[in-house]
């Protein structure tokens, strides 16, 4: 009975002092989210209720215009629409290309699958600025690859400052992350299922189908939601890449910020990536809960 | 970074053995090379003038930013001066970031070109520039005479325009306006509009990356549009792979202005830097320098010098009376989006 009287306390005791450790630990963070995103996520939303004045100007207001004007506009219906179909365009290349590299280093072991591992994370070390002007130098006009097109006797395409550019540059600098997100979803993923679907005399093609694929769904949800929102937001490439023909959000609130200036309707694009971004959430949630459930 | 702490570090020292006497203008004005040659030919000068006020250069990359950190800062300003494009000082201006510069302040003020001092800008104009044909010597060998030339279909997919609403596009959408036949740009440019439309298909890019000058002298683009002052720099360090040509149509100014920052924390000081800014002495050093023509109508220039900028053209000038652009550049940014580069897809 003592014992019991003098373990409650103990044991009521111990969850509200790992309670007050945890956030101890969790204050310094909160507090650097609190003023480094959620202040200014604030007042980006603040801004973009205010009124633009022709030539850079800014009004204190509190109008729907620019809001209004995003979502009755057909150029900026356009930009938005765009800019959702060249990311899913971008996380669908992505994922196909990184699928079977994903695949086979999950295969592989010891040294070979930690030089290839080294490998396809190294394109990290470069910064996409240096990656993009590559690509610029291979898919120009003259470059490499116009000039292998050429020598099987096609006419080459246009390659560069165009779509076409956005999506491949982006293509290849997002597949680290997708090969890593797939990777890391691949845990489920036991070579003795395989084997038992093969000796129960399924085709390749079968097991990669009912067995391999819905095993690494998880995977695959990860690593397109993160392609495609850094698909979304990402604006070195398209800047470089684009040619000033592709119009996207991420570079529309550059233009509109430091261009023209015009910093309530950039709140008020930057307000709708974020909604973007929160929609993607929302269904990536329900994606796994699907896969899961 | 050390670097720039041990200079902080040494400012501070300084300032602390010198005393009160010591000033500091903080300046800010576009980085790169027009840091590089105003540094060389007006700061430096200006402190052996006036030994005991220290111009410390913040240089930005554009106006914008430039606006973007005076906003920031209004309520305790860290900058005394700034100089950015003219457009963006009268949005500055109605702001209420600036105090305006006038004869009280600087008695060169009266010597000013009359388009130097726009009607409600606080600042004053402090260099001229004007867009210039810029060209790849390899790829055009005789020197461009006409802006038609940008329009010759042997250049089709050579040719880089940087679209609106950068004020490069803006000015191309007066010139082409005028060469077009059209009306007055205040009220409708869709002549030159359409004229942009019949070049579109043979643009490579409208948004050429890091600037419009590095893809023309690599070659990568055989012609396009430029600054002047920056292209004459670019054309002596290219090697003269970088052609430059004030095609005989005439050209639009670009005005940048100088701007004295409400409760710059410099007062005095400020003043005196762009009294010094302004004055012909200053004005001809720069022009010597980076080509940009003079504001102050007393500049005496050698003629060597003369003859790279726009100001023995100034009557084939078309006067841009920017503060009535700003009002119609959405109207023109839009007619670019939407009857200029979807042409080019």
């Amino acid at each position: 009975m003592t014992t019991a009287t003098f373990d409650i306390p103990v044991g009521s005791q111990k969850p509200s002092s790992t309670a007050g450790i945890a956030v101890a630990l969790l204050l310094p963070i909160a507090l650097v989210n609190a003023i480094g995103f959620i202040l200014p996520v604030f007042n980006l939303a603040r801004m973009s209720f205010n009124e633009a004045l022709p030539g850079g100007g800014i009004a204190e207001a509190f109008t729907g215009a620019n809001w209004t004007e995003l979502l009755q506009d057909s150029f900026y219906i356009e930009l938005i629409l765009n800019s959702i179909m060249v990311s899913l365009g971008i996380t669908l290349a992505t994922l196909l290309v990184s699928y079977p590299i994903a695949l086979y280093l999950h295969r592989a072991s010891g040294a070979w699958r930690t030089f290839l591992t080294v490998l396809v994370i190294s394109p990290l070390l470069t910064s996409a600025v240096v990656r993009t002007y590559g690509w610029i130098a291979l898919l120009a006009e003259q470059g490499p690859v116009a000039n292998v097109i050429a020598s099987m006797g096609f006419q080459p395409p246009r390659m560069m400052f165009n779509t076409t550019g956005v999506v491949i540059g982006l293509t290849e600098i997002l597949m680290p992350y997708m090969i890593l997100s797939l990777m890391a979803g691949f845990g489920r993923l036991d070579p003795k299922v395989e084997e038992a679907a093969r000796t129960l005399g399924a085709t390749p093609f079968r097991t990669f189908w009912r067995v391999i694929l819905p095993l690494t769904l998880p995977g695959i949800a990860l690593g397109c939601l993160l392609c495609f929102v850094l698909a979304i937001s990402s604006f070195i490439t398209p800047k470089l890449m684009g040619g000033g023909r592709v119009f996207l959000l991420a570079t529309e609130i550059y233009d509109q910020a430091i261009v023209t200036l015009n910093w309530p309707l950039a709140a008020t694009l930057s307000m709708l990536v974020l909604i973007i971004f929160g929609a993607a959430l929302a269904v990536y949630s329900r994606v796994l809960r699907m896969i899961e459930g | 970074m050390f670097a720039r702490l041990s200079i902080a570090v040494s400012a501070l020292t300084i300032a602390a053995i010198s005393g009160a006497s010591a000033e500091t203008v903080t300046l800010t004005a576009y980085s790169g090379i027009f840091q590089e040659h105003y540094t060389k030919a007006v700061i430096e000068p200006f402190m052996k003038k006036y030994p005991d006020i220290t111009v410390q250069f913040y240089g930005m990359p554009n106006s914008a930013q430039m606006l973007g950190t005076l906003r920031a800062q209004k309520s305790s300003p860290q900058i005394d001066v700034a100089i950015l494009d003219v457009s963006v000082a009268k949005a500055g201006t109605d702001e209420g970031l600036f105090d305006k510069v006038d004869e009280r302040v600087s008695a060169n003020v009266k010597d000013l070109y009359p388009n130097a001092r726009a009607e409600g800008v606080a600042g004053v104009g402090v260099t001229f520039d004007n867009l210039v044909i810029i060209y790849n010597t390899d790829q055009v060998k005789t020197a461009p005479t006409s802006w038609d030339a940008l329009w010759d279909k042997q250049y089709e997919g050579k040719v880089i325009i940087q679209a609106a609403p950068d004020i490069q596009g803006t000015t191309f959408t007066i010139i082409s306006n005028k060469l077009a036949g059209g009306e007055d740009y205040k009220t409708d440019v869709s002549a030159g509009i359409a004229k942009i439309g019949e070049l579109a298909p043979g643009v490579q890019t409208w948004d050429p990356k890091p600037d419009v000058y590095a893809p023309i002298a690599n070659g990568q683009a055989a012609l396009g549009i430029g600054w002047n002052a920056r292209a004459q720099i670019y054309s002596g360090t290219s090697g003269g792979k970088l052609g430059v040509a004030l095609p005989k149509e005439g050209s639009g100014f670009q005005i940048n202005t100088i701007n004295l920052v409400k409760n710059a924390p410099a007062g005095e000081a400020a003043k005196k830097f762009i009294d010094y800014a302004l004055s012909p002495e200053a004005q001809a050093a720069f022009t010597s320098e980076m080509f940009y023509a003079p504001t102050n109508s007393k500049t005496v220039i050698a003629p060597d010098a003369l003859k790279r900028t726009a100001a023995d053209d100034m009557d084939k000038m078309i006067d841009i009376d920017w503060l009535a652009v700003a009002k119609v550049r959405d109207g023109i940014t839009e007619q670019w989006r939407r009857r200029i580069i979807p042409l080019s897809r």
